[in-house]
């Protein structure tokens, strides 16, 4: 059954278990190569900042789904993808990440039918405590029920 | 504001340079399914695809789209430390063989803490079908000569 809305609005605020996340030499070499960036060997590459929170956030995309009310047999849907850096991504560096849901919208179109927008920001922390960078992502659950 | 000091001139209006990729590799998606600890079959194993009823040719995971789109700005701007942020709407599927495209135009400058920020709208198409668009800001202090 669908979430209610008061149910979806609960969601903000929840925290995402976070870990950390370290860029590895050899990691950065296959991520450029997959890309088809060149490599620097020093400056990463800034996709890491994806990355590192879709890897180093401990809870799996199931799990994320499950706060959210949804499998991934729903159909959930990347919306938005935002990232901000305060500096440079480097290689070898470790991450501490960690984050929480910022939002959740119910929303009704005429060919889409009921959907949700949930949002959640995640940051990486350097090993001084700076926030070096931080990443927003919407995911679209169609709620067929509700 | 346009600064050339010998170096290339940036403003509102500026058209960056594109950067293509002719043939997306389906086999590099297998080595991001493992880079991203990303299960989704739809990016390896044509059997699941082709069972979705997805067509015959596995879809490229979304974050090497918006990668496409990092490195043309890498390449304007001289190397990825630039990018200050992006932001994105993923509005359709690459398909391992798509040709693609990225490409950007500054939306305008602005100085921020003695740095001279570029504001764009990027964009990645597919055969001129956007399945990427947004915005970026790139630190192009470098580029217009001035430390404000």
């Amino acid at each position: 059954m669908a979430m209610t809305e008061s149910e979806l609005a609960a969601i903000v605020g929840t925290p995402i278990p976070g870990g950390s996340y370290t860029v590895e030499p050899y990691v950065d070499w296959l991520l450029n190569d997959v890309v088809e960036s060149p490599r620097d060997g020093r400056v990463a590459h800034p996709l890491f900042a994806y990355v590192a929170v879709a890897v180093g956030k401990t809870v799996s995309w199931d799990g994320l789904f499950e706060i959210c009310g949804a499998t991934a047999d729903d159909g959930p849907m990347f919306g938005e993808h935002e990232t901000v850096l305060e500096r440079p991504l480097l290689v070898g560096e470790t991450f501490t990440v960690g984050g929480e849901f910022i939002s959740a919208e119910r929303k009704r179109g005429q060919r889409t039918g009921v959907f949700d927008i949930v949002g959640f920001r995640l940051s990486l922390t350097d090993v001084d405590g700076a926030t070096v960078a931080s990443t927003y992502n919407s995911i679209v659950f169609p709620r067929r029920g509700a | 504001m346009t600064v050339t000091n010998g170096r290339p001139a940036v403003d509102a209006g500026t058209v960056l340079p594109e950067w293509e990729l002719p043939a997306v590799s389906a086999e590099k998606m297998k080595t991001m399914a493992l880079v991203l600890a990303d299960p989704n079959p739809i990016h390896f194993d044509l059997d699941s695809v082709r069972e979705l009823g997805m067509g015959d040719r596995p879809v490229n995971q979304g974050p090497n789209n918006l990668a496409y789109v990092m490195n043309m700005l890498a390449v304007w701007s001289g190397g990825h430390e630039h990018l200050r942020g992006i932001r994105v709407r993923f509005r359709g599927n690459v398909l391992g063989g798509d040709r693609v495209v990225a490409r950007g135009t500054v939306s305008g400058l602005r100085d921020e803490a003695e740095c001279v920020l570029a504001d764009c709208d990027v964009e990645l198409v597919v055969d001129e079908k956007v399945v990427l668009a947004g915005t970026a800001t790139v630190d192009v202090t470098h580029l217009t000569g001035s430390a404000q």
